[in-house]
């Protein structure tokens, strides 16, 4: 009996302590919603200023958190280290500008901490991003509308947040300050970044046209992946509406005369593209329906999708008509070798590129005004001729007869 | 051609009937009129993708499917048609029964000439035609290769992928080219030469009744009106009635 009393007290503690832990949980959610209300509100949301919590200074935090190995296991036994080097915190954009750790942190509160604990490192990770809205509320509320918000909305935990693509501290600044576009430096970075969850697209990228040019020789003039994908809003590229307005990404650069003149690209090819069959479907339909379903040809079809190879690649280039028919075939299936020169390869028609074309132009130029017009002419002549005549029977004048006025004559005659 | 005779007496004023067409012959007219109205309509906004008029009207993929499958119905219908006045000419050819009224003749040259002169009052004779006179001729002849074009390219472009097998992928834009450019031409030919001829210059509605009337076959084909009435007079069996 005694032993099961003692059982029965240890039990009592346990489930207590338990209740505390729960209790605390249910408290810190409620801080953390109010926070992110707060945040919402316009008076709260002033980007750089800082809060009353600024009264504790970073090197409070960093009395410990500057100490390595210390960690926390959290509840799935995920251990998350809460050491920090100092070094790392202070040369990112946040640290040269002197924010507090606290700004960020908001829920850890005095010291000693109040309990706290998540269900995974990754838990952390997507609870502590929420903080950059804050400040960046712009940019959160683009990622929460793009492909990675709705995949989180939806339950996909490794969707990714902001921390993931700018980590957590050592977040460095991206854009040039003065013009506010992605700086020359970090246009390397960005493949890399998005390469941590799509490795297989950035190995396709990297043996790309753009990529090499990129990678080898820190070319800034090649899309990366946020020049097609976007930077925060990044749409769904398997959409409809997305494959409809694709040309228009390619041609943002491949119709700027002063990026494509360097290296001697024609700029005519969304032109050229929307004269032919497959481009004048689609360029109707992204302006009247963007939202159709239309299995018409885009670039991505014929010059690859990440694997983007130069036309005039001796092996892979488009411009083989072999490796063109293959791309052919992957909607027309039962096409032969002659098949690819039906479309007119961004060409317009000469005696040189396109004779048939051409040809059938010239006979037409020459068939419509000497034809058409001849037999125009034909009857206007033969409507001329007969209102003529008509003018001529109208006048009262058949000269033999002496001109008594028609009215009279006809008088007469009744 | 053949003549029929109203009866006479003392009320009513006798006048020849001459049957002009046979009712084969309207049908099949009824029928290319029919076919070119609806494959140019629907063809019209295919072609023209670049205006807004053509993106209100094509707007959406089912849209274009819809128009796109009228006017391939009636392009079958027209080949249909094509194909039974070609066998039908190829039947009377074997029989040696085929009509060479609408063949053109060194005749239709000098008679275009005449006209010529005529029109610009160089001369006050117009010439005198047989059954039919050299802008009819010119009119049928036309729209045959007009025709032509329209269905070798129409089909061209229904079938690239096996046309493909046998002829170079230049035939496919060419095709695409011609096909558009000579639905205009023809157009443009009906609107202008023929409806000038049938509507303005005269009213003919003989391609729907089939008939002309006396004074019309003496003004306008003298010359077969000439060779009915003989051949009339030559044949007691009926009087000329048929």
């Amino acid at each position: 009996m005694p032993v099961r009393r003692s059982t029965l007290y240890v039990g009592l503690v346990v489930l207590g302590f338990l209740a505390i832990i729960w209790v605390t949980s249910i408290w810190g959610n409620i801080d953390n919603n109010q926070v992110a209300l707060a945040a919402s509100l316009p008076q709260e949301s002033n980007p750089g200023e800082p809060t009353p919590q600024m009264s504790i200074g970073n090197e409070t935090c960093l009395k410990c958190h500057g100490q390595p190995g210390l960690t926390m296991t959290l509840e799935n036994g995920d251990v998350l280290d809460l050491s920090l080097s100092a070094d790392g915190y202070s040369t990112s954009i946040h640290g040269k500008k002197g924010y507090a750790c606290v700004q960020c942190h908001t829920l850890v509160g005095d010291y000693p901490h109040p309990p706290w604990t998540a269900a995974s490192r990754r838990d952390v990770t997507l609870t502590l991003s929420t903080t950059c809205y804050r400040c960046h509320s712009d940019q959160s509320e683009k990622a929460q509308d793009s492909v990675h918000g709705a995949a989180l909305a939806s339950g996909n935990k490794n969707a990714a947040v902001c921390a993931d693509c700018h980590t957590g501290h050592a977040v460095q600044r991206l854009t040039d300050p003065k013009t506010g576009l992605l700086s020359t430096s970090s246009h390397i970075l960005i493949p890399q970044i998005c390469a941590q969850c799509h490795n297989a697209i950035y190995q396709k990228y990297k043996s790309s046209v753009h990529g090499a040019a990129l990678i080898d020789e820190n070319n800034p003039d090649v899309p990366t992946c946020i020049s097609c994908h976007g930077v925060h809003n990044i749409e769904n590229p398997t959409t409809a509406y997305f494959r409809l307005n694709s040309p228009q990404i390619c041609a943002k650069c491949h119709t700027d005369k002063t990026i494509m003149g360097k290296y001697g690209i024609p700029t005519d090819v969304l032109t050229t593209y929307v004269a032919d069959f497959h481009g004048t479907t689609v360029s109707v339909f992204e302006k009247q329906s963007p939202d159709a379903q239309v299995n018409k040809a885009v670039c991505f079809d014929c010059h690859g999708i990440h694997d983007i190879q130069r036309v005039d690649n001796p092996v892979t280039g488009i411009q083989i008509k072999e490796n063109l028919l293959v791309r052919c075939k992957i909607c027309h299936p039962d096409a032969t070798t002659n098949f690819p020169s039906a479309w007119l390869s961004h060409y317009i028609p000469t005696a040189k590129n396109n004779r048939m074309v051409y040809f059938v132009e010239l006979f037409y130029k020459l068939f419509i005004p000497a034809v058409l017009g001849g037999m125009g002419l034909l009857v206007a002549l033969d409507f001329g001729h007969s209102l003529s005549s008509k003018i001529r029977k109208l006048k009262p004048t058949p000269p033999p007869a002496p001109p008594p006025p028609i009215p009279v004559e006809e008088a007469q005659n009744e | 051609m053949s003549v029929s005779r109203a009866p006479e007496d003392g009320h009513i004023r006798s006048e020849n009937v001459f049957r002009r067409f046979s009712l084969a012959q309207r049908w099949e007219h009824l029928i290319l009129l029919v076919c070119f109205a609806i494959l140019f309509l629907t063809g019209l906004p295919q072609k023209y993708r670049a205006t807004t008029w053509s993106q209100d009207i094509l707007s959406t993929p089912d849209r274009v499917k819809t128009v796109q499958t009228i006017h391939h119905i009636f392009a079958i219908v027209l080949v249909l048609e094509v194909l039974y006045h070609l066998g039908k000419a190829f039947y009377l050819m074997g029989k040696r029964k085929l009509s060479g009224n609408i063949f053109p003749t060194w005749n239709d040259f000098k008679d275009a000439w005449k006209m010529i002169k005529y029109l610009l009052f160089l001369s006050k004779e117009k010439p005198a035609y047989g059954k039919y006179n050299f802008e009819q001729k010119v009119t049928y002849w036309f729209l045959f290769f007009g025709i032509g074009i329209m269905v070798v390219t129409g089909l061209i472009l229904l079938f690239p992928i096996f046309v493909t097998r046998f002829l170079p992928g230049g035939v496919v834009p060419a095709a695409l080219l011609a096909h558009g450019t000579e639905a205009i031409i023809a157009m443009l030919f009906v609107v202008i030469w023929h409806f000038y001829h049938v509507h303005l210059e005269r009213l003919n509605l003989s391609i729907f009744t089939g008939k002309l009337n006396e004074e019309e076959m003496q003004k306008h084909h003298a010359l077969e009106y000439k060779r009915l009435m003989a051949q009339a007079k030559n044949d007691p069996k009926n009087g000329g009635r048929s």
